[in-house]
This record gives C-alpha cells, structure tokens and sequence, in this order.
C-alpha cells in the first residue's frame, strides 16, 4: 500500500485532478462524457487499492441523490414531448435529458471528490494548503476540529447513558424524546468551551504565537510527476475551452 | 546573583472577580533557584504563576498593578510569543493540556520545537532525549488523547522541558500521580535545577518540597504572607495559623514538642529527626 | 503590550471552531438517535455567532460543511447556506436579538428565511430542485399541484426549515443563559449576555 504510486501523489496533484474533473465536465456538454467518467474514476480507484471503501461511499452517498434528481426531473421539467402519460404525471423528454445531464455531473464531480478524499490523509491535504500558504491558526482548527468530533461524540454517548440511568427518558413520544437533548447536549458544549481557556494557554505555552517560521516534523515531497500533472491539466482545460468556443 | 523574577506591590483582579486575586505581591527570584509556592485552594497560587508568565494580563486581561519584571524585563514589554521560549509553563489540568492536533506522544512532545522553528533534525534529538528523561519512551506511539492522567501530566512536562526554558513555571505537576511517579517527577525537576533553570513549583506535598526546594512562597487568600528559604518558613510559628499542611515529620516533631519533648532544631526531612532529638541528649534506644 | 487585546479574541475565537463544528455534527447525531423530525445541526455555528461574531461563525459554517463533505459531497455546495447562517446569526447577537426569548425566536424566523434564500437556488441550479431530503418530498407534492418550482423549493424548504431553526435559536437561547461571564468576557460578543456588567 505505502509503495502505491497514485496514492504517494503530491495532496495537490490529487486535489487538482478532482478540480479538473469538475471543470471538464462543466466544459464538455451533454451526459455521455459525464458519465464515461465515472468508470474511469472507478479505474484509478482499483489502482489505488480503494475502490471498497470508494465505492461504497459513492452508493450511500450519491445513489439516492441521483434517483431523486433524476425522478423529479423526468416528472417536473417542462417539455413537449411526453413519452408517457398517467393522471397528472407525465415523463417528458426534455426531462429525462436533463435529468441525464444533471445526474452525469453530479456523478462525476462528487465521485471525483469521493476519490479524492479516500487516496488523501486529511492531514497531509491541511500540510499542503499550509506549504501554500494557509495560516497556521487555519490549519490548527482544522486538525483540531478532526480530533475533536470523535472525542465530542464519545462524550455524547457517555453522557446519553448517565441520562438514562438517571431516569431521563430517551424513548416514548415525541416530546419525550425531544426533552432528552437539551440535557445531553447542553454540558458537553459548556464543558468544551470552558475548555478552550485552557487550550489557548496550552497554545501559546508551546509557543504557538512565535513570532518565527515554524518548522515540521511532517513534510510532503513533490516529485516529477506532481509538477508535471497540474500543467497537464490545465493544457487540457485550455485545449477544451478552445475547442468548444472558438472552433 | 541575578534577579530572575521580580514582583513589586502586584494585585490583580481578573475582569469577572470583584476583589482583587493578587493583594499587593511583592518577592523576587534569584536565577537558578527552586521556589515553591503553597497555599490553600483559591489562594491564588495559580493566578500568581499566571502573572509570572505573562498570561495575566496578556490573556486574562482586567487590572494589574504594580510591576512584574522577568529578566530584567517588564512583563508589559514581551510580546506572548517571546515569553514563550523564556518561560515554560505546565499547568494545572492534565486533561486539556494536550495540542488537540498531533497523534502521537512523540509528534506531541516535538510540537513546541516546531513552533519555535527547530529544524528538524534537532527536534528528533531533543525529544529522543527527553523520553528518556522523563520515562515516557514506551508512550511514543500512543495517541495523546487515550493517556491516563498521570502520564498526560508526564508527557505535558516534557512538552514544556524540551523546549530549553530558562525558568519553567509548573503547578501541581504530581495532581495525578502515584507516589512513585511524583518521585520521579521530582528528580526530573532536580535534574533541571541541577542545569541552572529557576523553578517555581506549586505542589501540596510537603515532604518533597522540603526535600527539594530551595525558597518557599506562602500564599493566604491573595497576600504573600510568608517568605523565605524552606527551612526557615515551616519553624516560623506563624506558619502554623495559616492551616497549610506541614511536612509529617515536622508534624511529628512539633506534636513531641509540645508534649515536652526538647528539639535541638525543627527537622523537615525524614532523615533529620534522629539528629534533632539526638543532639538534645534524648535517647531512642536505651 | 505589543501583542494586540484582538489577537487574543482571535485564539478564543478560533478554538471555538472546532466545537461548534464538533456539536454541528454531535447535534445532528443526537437528532438522529432520538429520532426527532428536525435536523439540529447548526446549533454549533449559531452559538458561535451569538457569543463570538459573525467571522468566526462564517468559518465554523464552512469548515462543517467542508467536514460533512468528505463523506457527503452533495455537503460541499450547501457551505454557502451554512456559512450565511453563521453570519446572519453573528448580526443577530450583534443586534441584541438573543437577549430575550420572543426576539430570539424572531432571529430564529430570520436564520430560516436566510437559509432559504441561500439553499433553494442551490437545490434547483445544482440538483434541479431536490436532493433527497424531507423537503423533496414537500416539492414534489407542490410541483405536482401545479406550482413553479421555484415557489415549490422555497416554500417546502421554508416549512422544514422553520422549525428547526427556531428550536435551534431557543437551544442556543438556553445555552448562552448557563455560561459563566468568566467565559463570556473572554468572546467577542460575550459582554451582551454577562450577568454582571463589565466595567470596561
Ligand atoms: N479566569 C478566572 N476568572 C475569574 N476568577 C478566577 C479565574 N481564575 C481563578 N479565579 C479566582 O481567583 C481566585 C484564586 O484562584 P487560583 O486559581 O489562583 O487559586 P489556587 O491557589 O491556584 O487554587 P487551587 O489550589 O484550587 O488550584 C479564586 O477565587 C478563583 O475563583
Ligand atoms: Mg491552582
């Protein structure tokens, strides 16, 4: 897995490629290109060694979106040509083209996302916006934000039992349950933000606000390949808009 | 000697309290020596590390009089960050004191040197070292957030010494602690000492602090009310009016005293007791 | 003191990101667990809002969306709605509008037009007009009643969102109330709901 070559791809390299999906396909019209690429994406999953994990987050995440998306359009656009008809509704034409259309881009660019995020650490993707120059307070909240949803629902879960062996009802009717939130939710946001007094001092006691560069333990390599792709990508873009607009 | 630390007539209130925390604080630190603040819960023992370190006013805001100078330098003078390389604080609360955004003891202890811009080689050295130092070696791997609270107090101390402080502020570091880990501690404290830092500790356990501090600070509802070298502070009868623990052989010694027992001096370490009733011509054995 | 009183706001203000996104998330959970008919899952930039300004909720608003799309990106378009939630809250509080229970649902009243504005024509150019959600389902019975769909998404996401937000507002409302004014005096906006007045 470490020696996989797509997967030791520079955070950007890989970020890009998800940018240049997106642009391609708002740049190529109709829905066959958009679709075509969703098996690519699948392709470069399988290399990468994800294409488990990928594919099962594109089904939870994207299938229902598209049914919905393509279902109210082919009821709800507007057009002429009805292909089928029962009551009040009717299946157009028109509809099931943009419904084709909408749901080819939306398969591609957030299954290019997916992808993206399932061959990236999070924490190499912050490490390389902070190289581009994203401040170090951004990247810190960004990180801490990752450590600390985990920790949060951890608490949320243990105070949810101390609920209910105090005798505060999580079942029955609606009111019922709705009363059981306030007390959950409630100590464990006063808790965090009495907190974040003491983590600011934590902060600067290891001198967080050092007026110098700070150096990292953690460092990204960038290799031929990621200083060749992102030009590539953009020749491409270019090479697209050209097609499409001046010839 | 140099003055390391230097109160002149500082009080302090934070913006919410209505009285002032601090009243009117005045002592000053000679450069390598070991202090220990004591006093009793909400005495502000941790407010006056606060002040030392700058957080108060810097952090906390509200009203601070009279001056706080820290090397030779007004306290107002530093900017947060450059107090940072100067004085190490650890604090009170192992269980927030961690960077919320490191993964591993390891890269936690190294965070510091990062932010002081410690190429990286170094940084690798240094924090090898002070694993070893401060016994946490087999921790290097773990994640921060699933240490017990005495080994997150250990790993927050060596967070704090890897950074090379010149003075390290620490309060309570032994909270969370079993005997054995506050000795040992202690012997990393004593190691620091020995490499010429100031030390200001706030700690409950006397025996330690007689063992191992140089100077002591009494604190009672805001004053400064006692000062001086440990020895001197626990035979002063006055001590005894502020309810703070005594060292248990001081105690002891005290207790023989006044049931008429002559004391040749008053011991504060275990070892001393023998001599102090020896000299007096008592015999333990017969 | 050459290190600004507005730096110190800025790391109070910046930790708090990460909480507000933490209960965004841990609300919604929770929602889901008790199985409650609303989505409560911006109580987090709310708050944060009230109690530290419009910025810094602007940016727990992004970075939750940006979180949720990791495992979601039909999450990523919708940013836009999270982070005007977050800024209108801020004006809100700015504008002492959580300071007593009527007001406060009145905010609540103006967060849901605000994310309605921000959210239907993101539904309708990006997804043409649904998405999955509860809402969908309320367009689809518009759309087949005969109205546009433009009038369809808005009044269907208005009716979700309504609730939510106001129980939102009223949960931040009850929030704010229990925190010491030793952490207030610490936030941007914290002075409007200490109990005692700050001197300065
Ligand atoms: N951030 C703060 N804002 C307002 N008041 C505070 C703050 N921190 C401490 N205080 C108050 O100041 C007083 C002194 O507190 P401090 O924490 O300095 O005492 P301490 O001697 O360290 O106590 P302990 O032994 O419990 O740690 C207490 O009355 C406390 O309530
Ligand atoms: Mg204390």
């Amino acid at each position: 897995m470490k020696q996989n070559i797509l997967l030791q791809l520079h955070p950007l390299t890989k970020f890009y490629f998800s940018l240049f999906i997106l642009v391609i396909v708002l740049i190529i019209p109709g829905y066959s290109f958009a679709f075509a690429i969703f098996p690519v994406l699948v392709l470069i999953a399988v290399f990468a060694g994800v294409s488990k994990e990928f594919l099962s987050i594109v089904l939870k995440a994207l299938l229902s979106v598209l049914i919905i998306v393509f279902i109210m359009q082919m009821f709800f656009y507007p057009g002429d040509h009805v292909l089928w008809n029962w009551g009040i509704f009717s299946i157009k034409q028109e509809g099931v083209d943009y419904g084709l259309l909408l749901t080819s881009r939306i398969l591609a660019i957030g299954s290019s996302f997916i992808l993206f995020f399932r061959m990236t650490e999070v924490r190499d993707f912050v490490k390389s916006l902070e190289d581009k120059g994203l401040p170090p307070m951004g990247a810190y909240v960004v990180l801490s934000t990752l450590q600390i949803i985990p920790e949060m629902k951890r608490q949320a879960n243990t105070i949810m039992e101390a609920q209910k062996t105090r005798g505060v009802e999580t079942e029955g009717s609606l009111l019922i349950r709705a009363k059981a939130f306030i007390p959950t939710l409630t100590p464990l946001i006063l808790s965090s933000i009495a907190g974040t007094e003491e983590r600011a001092i934590t902060l600067e006691s290891r001198a967080f606000s050092a007026p110098v560069k700070k150096t990292s333990l953690h460092q990204l390599t960038k290799s031929n390949v990621d200083r060749v792709l992102p030009i590539v990508y953009v020749l491409i873009i270019v090479g697209l808009l050209v097609w499409r607009f001046f010839l | 000697m140099t003055v390391m630390i230097d109160l002149k007539n500082v009080s302090y209130r934070y913006p919410v309290s209505d009285d002032f925390v601090l009243k009117n604080v005045s002592f000053s630190i000679e450069k390598g020596k070991f202090t220990a603040i004591i006093g009793n819960n909400g005495s502000g023992k941790t407010t006056l590390c606060n002040t030392i370190r700058g957080f108060v006013p810097h952090f906390y805001k509200g009203d601070l009089e009279g001056d706080v100078i820290v090397d030779q330098t007004k306290i107002l003078d530093y900017q947060l960050g450059q107090l940072g390389e100067k004085v190490g604080y650890v604090f009170q609360n192992p269980f927030i004191q961690v960077s919320g955004v490191k993964d591993n003891v390891f890269e936690e202890v190294a965070y510091g040197l990062e932010n002081l811009g410690v190429p990286v080689e170094e940084i690798i050295v240094r924090v090898e070292e002070i694993l070893k130092l401060v016994k946490i070696e087999h921790l290097r791997e773990k994640n921060p957030f699933e240490l017990s609270g005495g080994q997150r107090q250990r790993v927050a101390l060596a967070s704090i010494i890897v950074m090379d402080p010149e003075i390290l502020v620490i309060d309570e570091p032994t909270s969370q602690l079993d005997p054995v880990g506050t000795e040992q501690i202690f012997d990393i404290i004593r190691l620091m000492k020995e490499r010429g830092k100031t030390i200001i500790l706030v700690e409950h356990k006397m025996d330690l602090i007689a063992e191992y501090a140089d100077d002591l600070l009494v604190m009672h509802e805001g004053e400064l009310v006692m000062q001086g070298p440990v020895r001197e502070v626990f035979a002063n009868p006055e001590f005894e009016k502020y309810q703070i623990q005594y060292p248990h052989v001081t105690e002891i010694a005290l207790q023989l005293q006044k049931m008429g027992t002559p004391l040749a001096f008053l011991p504060i370490r275990d070892e001393e007791l023998a001599e102090a009733l020896n000299m007096t011509g008592v015999k333990i054995h017969d | 003191m050459k290190r600004s009183f507005k730096d110190d706001f800025n790391m109070m203000a910046m930790l708090l990101i990460p909480i507000a996104v933490a209960v965004n998330l841990v609300g919604f959970q929770l929602a889901n667990v008790l199985r409650l008919p609303i989505f409560l899952d911006t109580i987090g930039t709310i708050l944060v809002g009230v109690i530290a300004g419009p910025w810094v909720a602007l940016l727990a608003g992004l970075i939750t969306n940006l979180i949720n799309a990791i495992f979601n990106p039909v999450y990523l378009p919708y940013a836009l709605t999270s982070m005007a939630i977050g800024v209108g809250a801020g004006y809100l509080s700015k504008y002492g509008f959580f300071k007593k229970i009527p007001k406060t649902i009145v905010a609540g009243v103006i967060i849901t037009f605000i994310a309605v504005i921000i959210s239907a024509p993101i539904t309708v150019l990006v997804f043409g007009g649904a998405t999955g959600n509860t809402s969908s389902l309320i367009t689809a019975t518009f759309l087949a009643s005969g109205q546009q769909l433009w009038t369809a998404v808005f009044s269907s996401s208005f009716i979700t969102e309504v609730a939510d937000k106001v129980a939102s507002v009223l949960i931040v409302y009850f929030i704010v109330k229990g925190m010491s004014d030793r952490y207030l005096s610490k936030m941007n906006y914290g002075h409007l709901y200490m109990k005692r007045n700050n001197k300065k």
